[in-house]
């Protein structure tokens, strides 16, 4: 008898792909220059150490090589690259002010729809600039700030530069670097001590533009025995020349505070997502990762978590699902750097047609770090024999009083499994289902609702007997 | 200030990762590898079975390749006893036929720094390695070491297991890589390492790589990095043994499934002895 495989669906993208006309106000030339540096700065009305550090930034990116290791980024050529693109909007506090094109493509997304039932605030970015911008007032008036990054720069400028790059400095890496040259765009959030934000902030990142890139910086900062729920979004219809997102975010999570960041990505499939995401987590503090990887051509991601104060955790959640000519190479990092810190770090994923999915991570505990636990527990589900799946963790203890655990599987769906389900009545087909679901099950749960139902709308299974 | 030894690349991780982490390469003192001896090829005929013992007890560099034909076994025990002070490396390469065997086991004690590389194919349908390894280091020794398998045939069988143990201020890394071609249909592969870490100041760094190709494959791997376990030091010690006493229990207890593999029995009481002496020291 043949054997029987699981057919799981490519992602529907439909939704996502739906591309809006390219009719940007101010379009950068392609390429990297200082002149395109300067112009940008200019046009943003940067402070003068803003330009400065634009214009270092692009020194540090012309001296970096490309990453030695990880996915091929030969299809990335900066000369073909838009690094700013103005769309031909200003930034709205109603939706009823958004341009109609502009409107009609978060509408499609669910996004004011979203906002009106379960988000205290939302900010959605098209192409390079922010177009819209809410909060409840509620939190404005517990003194909660949540607004695009050019405003916070004029309006809290002490803040931002006290914070602006300084856990992703822009040496980090090639790309860190690129960024801070040409960012443009992103969210700036403040809670102020004890304030909790009870009800999920979302920000939505759209690039519409053919051969652009999108550089949003996002800036969150919960002050002590604050919390908050953090949700970012992207997406981006698909052409035949490559698109660029390297966003940076930089998480200051302050004693006793907790934020929670969830992001689902669905990039198109000419997107090369080279995005760099990055918490301090202060005494007792708690950063919580969510992290959903489906789309982009190419995904180098890998959310660090720095555990600066005693008894500070970090929780990390993700799912990638690589599909035809995807190579999704994702993962985390922790630093325990004080004692009594704690990790943990849960992942799972998907490749098939040929994709590529790779877990990586590098945990490091620090000397001194006494009582510092990490666990990790990845998993992979290969669905044919084209894909690869690769998991290559890296762990650097230099504590004795330290527990550090790793455990992965990678594999099919096991045989053992579906004659279990099948001998207590089960169907087949809906055995596999199960499996599939209860896979990334560990996942979905960790999500937003809606974001769950967005999820396992993306992972749309169909199954049939004896496909494979 | 004295000039940094020159160093060789003596072997990589099979895909690298990043530089931070300082795992993508094992690099030995160029003067350890200047007269590098030939390699020595050890075949093992079709069917047949062949165990081999080999000690080392000063500083050296060595290179084995084994072919191990089809059905045949090979049992190998490979134990460093290096002088303190010592500078090692060592190689071993071994291709496996159809239905072939493999057991290796390798034991690292002593040197002042130690490479230790292994690369196992299993090239043929049905082949086996059973890998075993044991370290302990203390003082400033450092060992890095660096095992794949390799598993190209169908249904085959890859098993590494690694125990070991940190004092002083050793340094130790270990990349055990299982990498599952694409055509090793049915193939399992599972890896185990744990590590004792015996004072606050070692260093030790754990890359445990699975890479697959093939759907149809089962692959593990666990690794688990702590202090001694508090329990059964507790346990122990309320039985009446000292605390010294106890530790040593617990580091042997956990270093004798490897230790049972190693046939020679006066060589296995060797290695009990030189892990007792080293832990009565510290």
């Amino acid at each position: 008898m043949a054997k029987q495989k699981t057919f799981i669906e490519d992602i529907e993208r439909a939704l996502y792909d739906v591309r809006g006309e390219d009719r940007p106000r101010y379009r950068s030339e392609s390429g990297l220059t200082e002149e395109i540096v300067r112009d940008i700065s200019e046009r943003k009305h940067d402070p003068d150490w803003m330009t400065e550090m634009r214009l270092k930034a692009l020194a540090v990116y012309n001296e970096i090589s490309l990453p030695g290791w990880g996915p091929d980024l030969s299809a990335l050529d900066m000369e073909k690259i838009a690094t700013y693109v103005q769309p031909d909007a200003q930034m709205a506090g109603r939706w009823e002010d958004v341009p109609d094109e502009i409107r009609d493509t978060f509408d499609r997304l669910g996004i004011p729809e979203a906002e009106k039932e379960s988000l205290a605030g939302v900010g959605a970015q098209y192409d390079s600039e922010v177009v819209y911008h809410s909060i409840q007032t509620s939190l404005t008036k517990q003194g909660v700030v949540y607004t695009d990054m050019e405003t916070a720069l004029r309006e809290h400028e002490d803040l931002v530069r006290a914070h602006f790059m300084k856990l992703v400095p822009p040496k980090d890496h090639k790309f860190a670097a690129l960024h801070g040259a040409v960012w443009s765009g992103g969210s700036f959030v403040y809670v102020p001590a004890g304030v909790e934000v009870k009800i999920p902030l979302q920000s939505y990142f759209r690039l519409n533009a053919p051969g652009a890139g999108q550089f949003e910086h996002t800036l969150i900062i919960v002050e002590k025995g604050a919390s908050l729920h953090f949700i970012e979004g992207c997406s981006a219809p698909k052409y035949n020349v490559t698109n660029l997102h390297a966003g940076c975010v930089e998480l200051y999570v302050k004693e006793g505070a907790r934020l929670r960041y969830s992001t689902i990505e669905n990039w198109s499939k000419n997107m090369m997502n080279l995005n760099t995401k990055r918490a301090l987590v202060e005494k007792g503090g708690l950063i919580e990762w969510v992290s959903g990887s489906f789309g982009s051509r190419v995904s180098m991601l890998y959310p660090t978590s720095i555990l600066s104060g005693e008894g500070a955790r970090c929780e990390f959640t993700g799912v990638t699902f690589a599909g035809r000519g995807q190579h999704l190479d994702t993962g985390a990092t922790v630093v325990h750097a004080a004692p009594r810190t704690s990790s943990v770090i849960n992942t799972r994923s998907i490749s098939k047609d040929g994709g590529v999915a790779v877990y990586r991570s590098g945990v490091k505990v620090t000397a001194g770090a006494k009582g510092a636990k990490c666990a990790v527990n990845c998993e992979s589900l290969m669905l044919d024999d084209v894909s690869r799946s690769d998991t290559i963790p890296v762990m650097d203890v230099r504590e004795d009083d330290a527990d550090v655990g790793h455990e992965a599987k990678i594999g099919r769906i096991s045989d053992e499994a579906i004659y279990y389900l099948t001998s207590r009545g089960i169907k087949e087909d809906e055995a596999r289902a199960m499996i599939v679901r209860g896979f990334v099950e560990p996942i979905a749960k960790a999500l937003p609702m809606e974001y769950a139902v967005e999820m396992n709308n993306l992972i749309d299974l169909e199954l049939e007997g004896t496909r494979g | 200030m004295a000039a940094a030894e020159k160093e060789i690349v003596y072997g990589r991780i099979p895909v690298p990762t990043w530089r931070w982490l300082g795992v993508n390469e094992v690099r030995v003192p160029e003067k350890v590898l200047r007269e590098p001896p030939a390699a020595r090829l050890v075949t093992i005929p079709a069917g047949e079975t062949r165990e081999f013992t080999v000690v080392t007890r000063g500083e050296a560099v060595s290179e084995l390749h084994v072919e191990i034909g089809a059905g045949a076994e090979l049992r190998l025990t490979r134990a460093r006893l290096a002088p303190d002070g010592t500078q090692c490396a060592d190689k071993v390469k071994a291709t496996l036929s159809e239905n072939a065997r493999f057991v290796y086991t390798a034991v690292n004690l002593g040197g002042e720094s130690v490479a230790d590389l292994l690369d196992v194919d299993l090239v043929g349908d049905g082949s086996s390695a059973d890998v075993a390894a044991l370290y302990f280091a203390d003082g400033r020794q450092k060992i890095d070491m660096n095992y794949i398998a390799r598993q190209r045939g169908k249904n085959t069988d890859a098993s590494l297991v690694v125990q070991g143990g940190l004092a002083d201020e050793a340094e130790k890394i270990f990349r055990g890589t299982l990498d599952f071609v694409r055509g090793a249909v049915g193939s399992v592969g599972r890896e185990r390492e744990a590590v004792t870490l015996l004072s606050p100041n070692v260093v030790n760094r754990s890359a445990p790589l699975m890479l697959s190709g093939e759907a149809e494959v089962d692959g593990r791997h666990a690794t688990s990095v702590g202090k001694l376990d508090e329990e059964k030091l507790y346990y122990l010690t309320s039985r009446g043994l000292s605390p010294a006493d106890a530790k040593r229990l617990v580091v042997l207890a956990a270093a004798a499934p490897v230790l049972e593999r190693v046939a020679d029995v006066t060589l296995a009481d060797e290695i009990r002895t030189f892990i007792e002496r080293r832990l009565s020291d510290g």
